[in-house]
């Protein structure tokens, strides 16, 4: 599949990540099918809505209000409509043990959000070509977590 | 009138005709009387013949009835005899009954003393043999008597030699109770001074435990304060991050893409550095409030797939450096999962940090069993056996009198410009190791490289 294709879906509350997310795509020249909700019960409601296109892959935040990124998740691989869609986590918080919870529970990669607008823009790229080549296939746990290319300069 | 006469003429005729008719009968009538008068004439000469014979027959039975009354007189003679005879014979029957009575009872008598006569047999037979059995021990009792005898007798002699020895005893015995009696006065008044003692220790006791609850329930207090510090220390560090990544972020977009003067893109950068500091302080402050804030929870795991994961997640840097690790006797540990992979992801990428510029890294991680005699150090006991674990490398290393002081939170033995870092990775890893019950020892020298000994209790 073409990246450009993509419908690709945000699930994040916090704006500026959104307007980040938003920026990286244009500077990559990659779809304008983009679509973003602010809370998990916004993204449930969307997902499961009658009339919704599914989007090929879904960026998910794991601190969010009404419903976090866990119990989405878990909802999703529950439900037969839905359980297909690739969900790459994205969050701020990084610790091993809630990463490896959620390569159990079905996510397909997990992106730290970065501090660096270049790291931003790679990750997204990076993730984007990984769903395009595997489609719905969760890739091997070593795999699990992106890494930003670009290296934080040391002074 | 010739009609009565008529009649007459007729009933001549008849009575003429009657006449002669009666006339033939009478004459048939006289033959046959003169045939039964010849018939009677004959039976009258047959009855004088029969009367004749009876004659005969008469006398015959006559003579024939004397004979038969000789004989009746000859039978009676007879019968009386015959009756006679009977007689005798009854009579003596009637004697042959009684004397047969008599025998049968003088029979039965005889069975009876018989019988008894068994009986009385048997019992003697069974007297006998009693007697005889009794006979037998009274020879062994006798023998057991005689022996008794003997053995009381020499026992006798033993109780006269005893005696004597008791006597003695006694005599030492009354010595010693008066020895006693004076011992005991003077324990008596121990024990009172001891009592005294006692009381005053039994109230100072009382003191001891009222202040040892106070202790506790101060050392309850500390420890919940202290778990709440903690828990602020990760909430708010966790929540410090978001903002400080935006800024961070914000800052990448405006050196990207404003055109600035050469000073301001420097001041941008140095924003960028310090907060970039700061996330690692955040991190690090997470990590260390991580370690004293989870439950402690042993589990048997696996160490070489703790090692291999690290490795995996520092492959980049591992590249970067051109690093090698050698990994040798990781067997299975009882260990705090989460809290080991934290220690020995810091003793490697620290490991990896202070490599030499200028040569190819490379770290020997070791495991090994060893008894406690063997280490020689305090804090360890002789009698045990630990699990000894090195980490080594050829990096820059240090000077050997800050191999404690590395160990302190915040320490640090190289200016931010030239090694990155907040002085919290090593102070992790001893605290990690203090929950592990173990030690950890550093032995370096400037640029030699270092070695981290850990020593954690087997089992």
């Amino acid at each position: 599949m073409l990246l450009k294709q993509m419908n690709i879906l945000l699930a994040d509350d916090d704006t500026d990540d959104c307007m980040f997310f938003k920026e990286a795509l244009e500077e990559l020249f990659l779809p304008t099918d983009f679509t973003a909700v602010h809370d998990g019960e916004q993204l449930m409601l969307l997902l499961t809505s009658e009339t919704v296109k599914l989007p090929h892959v879904l960026f998910l935040d794991l601190n969010m209000p009404r419903k976090n990124g866990f119990e989405c998740l878990s909802e999703i691989k529950r439900n037969e409509k839905l359980k297909g869609i690739p969900v790459i986590i994205f969050s701020t918080s990084f610790e091993h043990e809630t990463v490896n919870q959620l390569y159990k529970s079905g996510a397909h990669y997990y992106i730290r959000k970065p501090s660096q607008f270049s790291q931003f823009k790679s990750l997204i790229q990076q993730s984007l070509e990984f769903i395009a080549q595997t489609l719905t296939e969760q890739p091997n746990r070593d795999d699990f977590v992106l890494k930003s290319v670009t290296i934080n300069p040391i002074i | 009138m010739t009609k009565i006469n008529k009649s007459v003429e007729d009933e001549l005729i008849i009575a003429r005709q009657e006449l002669a008719f009666q006339k033939v009968e009478k004459g048939k009538r006289a033959a046959e009387l003169g045939i039964a008068n010849i018939e009677l004439v004959f039976q009258d000469e047959e009855k004088e013949k029969r009367a004749a014979e009876l004659i005969i027959a008469n006398k015959e039975v006559v003579f024939q009835n004397k004979e038969k009354e000789d004989r009746a007189a000859e039978l009676i003679i007879a019968n009386k005899e015959l009756l006679f005879q009977n007689q005798e014979k009854e009579n003596r029957a009637a004697e042959l009954i009684i004397a047969n009575k008599e025998l049968l009872f003088q029979n039965q008598e005889k069975e009876k003393r018989a019988a008894e006569l068994s009986i009385a047999n048997e019992e003697l037979i069974f007297q006998n043999e009693e007697k005889e059995k009794r006979a037998a021990e009274l020879i062994i009792a006798n023998k057991e008597l005689a022996f008794q005898n003997e053995e009381k007798e020499k026992r006798a002699a033993e109780l006269i030699i005893a005696n004597k020895e008791l006597a003695f005893q006694n005599e030492e015995k009354e010595k010693r109770a008066t020895e006693l009696g004076i011992a005991n006065i003077e324990l008596a008044f121990q024990n009172e001074e001891k009592e005294k003692r006692a009381t005053e220790l039994g109230i100072a006791n009382i003191e001891l435990a009222f202040q040892n609850e106070e202790k506790e329930k101060r050392a309850s207090e500390l420890s919940i304060a202290n778990k709440e510090l903690l828990a602020f220390t990760y909430v708010s560090s966790h929540d410090l991050q978001e903002p400080l990544r935006k800024i961070q972020t914000f800052c990448s977009i405006i050196l990207e893409n404003e055109k600035l003067s050469e000073k301001g893109q420097y001041n941008f950068e140095r924003m960028q550095q310090a907060a970039g500091r700061m996330q690692q302080l955040i991190d690090d402050l997470l990590a260390f409030s991580r370690i004293n804030t989870t439950e402690l929870i042993f589990e048997k795991t696996d160490l070489k797939i703790i090692i291999e994961e690290i490795i995996s997640d520092l492959k980049d840097t591992i590249q970067d450096k051109d690093a090698t690790i050698d990994a040798s006797g990781l067997g299975s540990a009882n260990i705090i999962p989460f809290q080991f992979r934290q220690l020995m992801y810091n003793m490697i990428s620290n490991a990896l940090k202070f490599s030499k510029p200028d040569m190819p890294s490379h770290i020997v991680i070791k495991s090994s069993i060893i008894n406690g005699k063997k280490i020689n150090n305090k804090k360890l006991s002789a009698d045990k056996d630990y699990c000894h674990i090195t980490v080594k490398d050829n990096g820059i290393g240090f000077e050997s009198h800050f191999s404690e002081r590395i160990f302190e939170v915040f320490q640090k033995l190289h200016s931010k410009e030239i090694y990155s870092g907040t002085g919290i990775g090593l102070a992790i890893v001893k605290k990690i190791v203090e929950n592990h019950n173990g030690i950890i020892i550093a032995t370096s020298e400037l640029d030699k490289g270092a070695t981290f000994d850990m020593y954690f209790p087997a089992n």
